[in-house]
């Protein structure tokens, strides 16, 4: 698989690990945390549908799995016939101080054809690194807060609205 | 409700747009009692801040009625009467547990659009552009306040609603500028700007122990009222304000500097001619001769309490804070850490946010109220709109 290394990223969360990877783990928390990017649906406490949607209506499907523990780090891949084939890991490492958590997440897409980043940009309509921080920031907020920040459906601007 | 909307560079009118709701469960929706203008508005009016889009509702400095409150709300209940600070903040992150609240970790929805121009998103803040959250503003009938338990205050009994108002934002903002000046026996202030925050900043320092306040600014009628609070007055169109902040302290300058102007400092001279320039070609953002002027008059191993917004400013004279040892305090306001005691303060008569409301409206009437402060017409220190 060629594997594209930018799409990672760190956050950290003032929580032990075990109660960060307990609420990473709970199949609620995938269908929250990831919402920027692809429905995820949950099939089981370890299956998951994802569907990300691209511009101009394209959308891509594939179903992961978690892989079995040998460690706190958490990994998943896409299963066969994957419309885009994925690999997931989250690492979890102690903060130095009273800081909490470090939570490292590496997320790689194989993309058909194309340079990878550039491709995933485009098929997603968003940068493969930001993905990965977006989900880690939700989660962070989820974590610590018990929800994470929204503005919708009432942002402040009426829909369709442009940037000035 | 009613509310009033940007519609691109200085195009302000008040639209019917959909009521607020609860939409996490630490939300609570507020009827709007008071709302203020705040200088920092013009910025996004005037289209120096990008990332506003059209439709936004203006206003983060309020106070008003809790009439809805999400499940998880445990604090403050209907009917509360409270002020709220301007940034979100969750109460629960690393920022906030050490008072750093405009720092929240987790209040911003788009932390994607901050990141790049600051390497690390913000708290969000009401009404401040989407790359600050994108979150509704007060300028409304009603307004939706994440973390209600954390940034709902409840106003006491005897304070008037138009000295609650400015607890949301002129007053706490003030108050930490004077707080970063860490004021000792026999220190003399010199504030920068008589507008709302300038004027809570030089009663703050008061509050806080100041041997003597110095207020400098160009208007009279805002420098009067400075010194009706007992701070000395300087006009910088006037007099060399340098030297007259020398010739105030006997040559020793002041020992901590606030400046609560920004960028869109009114200058004199060539410096100000070429800053004026620069910001119309949008060569930069912001015209710091006040900033400049701080960091010339503050003493030796001063402070330097940078409450003033700025955007990109990229050319200002570092060497003067590196050889003359300045320490330099900035943040947007903080204001959790500081309201529970400007109410006390206000209560006890010895802060009165109040006196800058000169000026009252009704929501429909809001875009002339904008346009009386923008163009400080008829003395206008801050412009309140009732809806």
């Amino acid at each position: 698989m060629a594997l594209d290394a930018s799409a990672r990223a760190a956050v950290t969360v003032g929580r032990p690990t075990g109660e960060l990877r307990s609420l990473w783990l709970d199949p609620a928390t995938q269908s929250r945390i990831w919402a920027h990017f692809a429905d995820v649906t949950p099939l089981d406490d370890r299956t998951f549908d994802w569907v990300a949607r691209g511009p101009a209506g394209g959308e891509y499907r594939w179903r992961t799995e978690v892989a079995d523990a040998v460690s706190d780090d958490v990994r998943w891949s896409a299963m066969e016939g994957a419309d885009v084939p994925n690999t997931g890991l989250l690492m979890f490492r102690p903060a130095p101080g009273d800081r909490g958590t470090e939570l490292h997440l590496d997320v790689r897409f194989d993309p058909p054809g194309g340079a990878v980043g550039e491709a995933i940009s485009k098929l997603f309509h968003i940068a493969p690194a930001e993905i990965a921080r977006k989900a880690l920031y939700r989660f962070r907020a989820l974590a610590l807060t018990g929800e994470i920040p929204t503005t919708e459906p009432q942002p402040a601007a009426r829909n369709g609205g442009t940037d000035r | 409700m009613r509310a009033l909307c940007w519609n691109g560079v200085n195009d302000l009118r008040v639209e019917t747009v959909a009521d607020p709701e609860i939409l996490n469960p630490k939300d609570v929706i507020l009827k709007v009692r008071l709302t203020t203008t705040c200088g920092s508005d013009l910025h996004l009016i005037d289209g120096l801040i990008p990332t506003m889009r059209e439709g936004d509702v203006l206003g983060h400095e309020f106070m008003g009625e809790i009439v809805d409150v999400g499940r998880d709300v445990t604090k403050v209940k209907r009917g509360d009467r409270v002020v709220v600070p301007s940034f979100i903040a969750c109460g629960q992150c690393w920022y906030c547990a050490h008072d750093l609240y405009s720092l929240c970790d987790t209040s911003h929805p788009k932390p994607e659009l901050q990141e790049p121009l600051l390497g690390y998103p913000t708290a969000g803040i009401y009404a401040y552009s989407h790359a600050f959250g994108g979150y509704a503003g007060s300028h409304a009938d009603y307004v939706r306040v994440p973390f209600a338990d954390t940034d709902c205050f409840v106003v006491p009994d005897g304070l008037a609603d138009e000295d609650a108002l400015f607890i949301s934002d002129a007053a706490p903002t003030g108050f930490m500028g004077a707080d970063f000046c860490n004021i000792q026996r026999g220190d003399v202030i010199a504030v920068w700007g008589c507008g709302g925050v300038g004027l809570m900043a030089q009663q703050s320092a008061m509050i806080l122990g100041a041997e003597r306040v110095i207020a400098i600014d160009q208007y009279p009628e805002r420098l009067a009222v400075a010194e009706a609070f007992g701070a000395i007055p300087i006009d910088f169109t006037k007099v060399d304000v340098v030297d007259a902040l020398k010739e105030l302290t006997a040559g020793r300058g002041p020992d901590a500097c606030i400046d609560a102007v920004g960028m869109e400092a009114a200058g004199t001279g060539l410096q100000g001619a070429y800053d004026r320039v620069k910001q119309a070609l949008y060569m930069e953002t912001d015209r710091g001769t006040a900033l400049r002027q701080a960091m010339l008059a503050v003493r030796k191993g001063g402070t330097l309490s940078i409450l003033g917004v700025y955007g990109l400013m990229d050319k200002f004279p570092l060497g003067l804070l590196m050889n003359k040892g300045v320490t330099v305090r900035t943040a947007q306001q903080h204001g959790q850490a500081y309201v529970p005691r400007l109410l006390e303060h206000a209560l006890r008569g010895e802060l009165k946010p109040a006196a800058l409301a000169t000026h009252r409206f009704s929501l429909e009437d809001s875009p002339k109220g904008y346009h009386m402060f923008k163009h400080k017409e008829d003395g206008c220190l801050r412009a309140v709109f009732a809806p």
